[in-house]
């Protein structure tokens, strides 16, 4: 549904993003994750046909972006990071202005501006989009940003205003919307927050895609790498006994914990060996690093 | 680019226009004067029209010496020359305020970025704000002259077929002047990345253009002309005819001399003349061309053709004895064609400007 071939965007002689190939399938929930100035902003301005790449291209549904901004527009919905609202006009106002540039009748508008203000909790509010609070903003972002029932929905750092309700909302209509096929590119610096809504993930930094796929499989392309080894973690009720197998490298450990570094994966004969010596394994996995710190350490990168 | 997109974006301009209290605490200031001022123009036309009265009425009772010169029956467009002196103050200031946040508030509020995310082009956008501020003035302009022929058949004066037509071309000449410095704030509101800015920007060209031009032009009138000629050493006084008309904030004086010796005109007086007549001429055109950049002059001299031919007339040819026959509005409007167009290049050069500048504006 989404595709960037060599997407590069450079201002004043710096790559904002460089050379970025991407592909999100079409009702997926994509999380597009990066520390803050990785590009990510830029890369939703191009994919929504509002800048044009210096160089690549990029596709919505087929249609490549800078040769069809507007027909890429007509079938997707954007909330930028910060979004902004005509303050001298209500809520239903700022949607019905917006909603006439896709040619629906009066009748259609209504029932649809109704239908949203509904979703995001701001039917009966009658005050100006210029004395809403952020989170109200936001949610009204949201509204606009599905006014022509989408079916691609680009969310720039959504939960950026929201309180703990707004959020748990959010997350809520973000499944639903799944549900009904669309297909949802979020775009955050926040890991806790893709990671409660999203199925697949791509991690930009300095502008360039550094791994892409589910959360595991980027977490596990991200961890550091220790050759071919594994590190398996061994607690017992019992001391420990020496252990002894040809692929065993190195044991760090005490008295009932230990972590063993081998050349394979070597529970079984682990388990086997310490079952025979009589000594009750209360614990024994492979130790993958946690993705919040391997994230951590490839936004440091 | 698609007409119901564009219409959008200007019915929404157009809409928060008249609806602001900006604009509406303006245009309410505007046609206060603008009717006090009417109602005095008014009382003037109706004073000047008794006197042509009595005038012709003596004419007929004595044996008039003068039979052959006639007075001249008085114009109703006199009353609209004092609505040139507050329109270029009043009407700029209007078409500045409506003007100069138009784009520099979207970037501020984040609004453009929402706009921008909908199926409409970025020229749509810029040509429908442009639209709606066009339409305001033309709004303003439209209540402003309303209300002025509204007084005039109040008072029971009725304009003829040409007065009304001379009424509409100085109504579209005011919207054109508006309109100059509507297209300033435009593009300083696309230029400036905040509106506080956009606003002094327009307001130092508002100054620069109709304060500074014309003063820079009369210097660079009096530094490129040199000095005067001078006048023949020995001779008779010369006979000295000085012409002065003012209206309404412009002022012009011009000074011709003539000799007559034994019958004759002296030779060398002639000379002088014509050297003097070049001088003026010289001075004038370097005055004139300076002064083509500057919205306010080029209004102050399309306006007093339209609504005084007589005096414009008098104003582009100094040295013509003054015309038997009234000049025709269509001749006084051939004659100032130069300021027409400036004040048609002036706000298409910025609309211009504002257009580039917008299509390329960075929206990050």
């Amino acid at each position: 549904m989404i595709r960037t071939e060599s997407l590069t965007k450079v201002y004043n002689g710096n790559p904002a993003v460089d050379g970025l190939d991407l592909e999100v399938g079409e009702g997926e929930i994509f999380g597009f994750l990066g520390p803050n100035g990785a590009g990510k902003s830029t890369t939703i301005l191009m994919l929504t046909g509002m800048i044009e790449p210096t160089g690549g291209r990029c596709f919505v549904d087929g249609i490549e972006v800078a040769k069809d901004p507007l027909n890429v527009k007509k079938i997707i919905g954007y909330l930028p990071e910060d979004v902004g609202f005509y303050g001298n006009m209500t809520g239903e106002q700022n949607l019905d202005y917006f909603a006439r540039f896709y040619g629906m009748d009066a009748k259609t508008r209504k029932e649809r501006i109704a239908e949203l203000l509904e979703l995001v909790h701001l039917d009966g509010v009658a005050q100006k989009a210029g004395e809403y609070s952020r989170g109200m903003k936001q949610r009204l972002g949201l509204a606009q940003a599905l006014i022509n029932d989408p079916k691609v929905l680009f969310l720039d750092e959504p939960t950026a205003n929201l309180d703990p309700e707004g959020v748990r909302e959010y997350r809520e209509l973000v499944t639903h919307l799944a549900g009904e096929g669309k297909t949802i590119f979020v775009s955050s610096h926040i890991l806790s927050e893709v990671r409660e809504v999203c199925r697949t993930v791509g991690l930009l930094a300095k502008g360039r895609l550094v791994a892409q796929g589910t959360l595991e499989e980027v977490a596990r392309a991200l961890a550091p790498s220790d050759g071919d080894a594994v590190r398996i973690v061994i607690e017992t009720r019992e001391h420990l006994p020496a252990i002894d197998d040809p692929a065993i490298i190195s044991v760090e450990g005490n008295a009932n914990r230990a972590v063993v570094r081998a050349k394979a994966d070597i529970r079984d004969r682990l388990s086997a060996a310490l079952f025979e010596q009589g000594v009750h394994v209360r614990e024994m996995r492979l130790e993958e690093p946690e993705i919040e710190d391997v994230f951590m350490a490839a936004y440091r990168r | 680019m698609a007409l119901d997109r564009l219409l959008n974006v200007a019915r929404k301009e157009f809409s928060d226009h008249i609806t602001s209290r900006r604009f509406v605490i303006i245009l309410g200031l505007l046609l206060v004067i603008s009717t006090i001022s009417i109602y005095d123009g008014i009382e003037n036309y109706n004073n000047s029209l008794e006197a042509y009265t009595e005038q012709l009425r003596q004419m007929e009772e004595f044996d008039d010496p003068y039979r052959n010169w006639m007075p001249q029956k008085p114009s109703i467009m006199y009353v609209f020359i004092s609505m040139m002196s507050y329109m270029t103050m009043l009407g700029g200031i209007l078409a500045i305020a409506i003007g100069f946040d138009l784009v520099s508030k979207e970037k501020e509020t984040r609004s453009l970025k929402s706009l921008l995310s909908h199926p409409v082009y970025r020229d749509e956008i810029i040509n429908g704000k442009a639209l709606g501020g066009i339409g305001a003035l033309g709004f303003a302009m439209a209540l402003a002259l309303a209300i002025a022929i509204a007084m005039l058949l109040l008072f029971s004066v009725v304009p003829t077929a040409e007065e009304f037509a001379a009424i509409l071309v100085f109504g579209a000449v005011s919207l054109g002047f508006l309109l100059a410095y509507f297209a300033v704030a435009l593009t300083m509101s696309t230029v400036a990345k905040e509106s506080g800015n956009a606003l002094i920007y327009t307001l130092v060209i508002f100054f620069a253009v109709s304060s500074l031009l014309p003063m820079f032009g009369a210097m660079a009138a009096n530094a490129f002309a040199g000095d005067p000629p001078e006048p023949p050493e020995m001779g008779p006084m010369p006979k000295g005819v000085v012409r002065t008309s003012s209206s309404g904030g412009y002022s012009t004086t011009t000074v011709a001399q003539s000799v007559v010796y034994g019958g004759t005109e002296d030779p060398e007086w002639k000379a002088y003349e014509e050297e003097m007549k070049t001088y003026i001429e010289k001075r004038r055109l370097i005055s004139d061309i300076s002064n083509l950049l500057s919205p306010q002059m080029n209004y102050y001299t399309v306006a007093i053709a339209v609504t005084n031919p007589q005096l414009s007339s008098m104003i582009a040819s100094p040295y013509d004895t003054a015309p038997e026959e009234k000049p025709g509005l269509a001749g006084a409007l051939g004659r100032v064609w130069m300021n027409i167009a400036a004040l048609i290049v002036f706000p298409s050069a910025f609309f211009a400007a504002t257009y580039v500048k917008f299509m390329r504006m960075d929206i990050r």
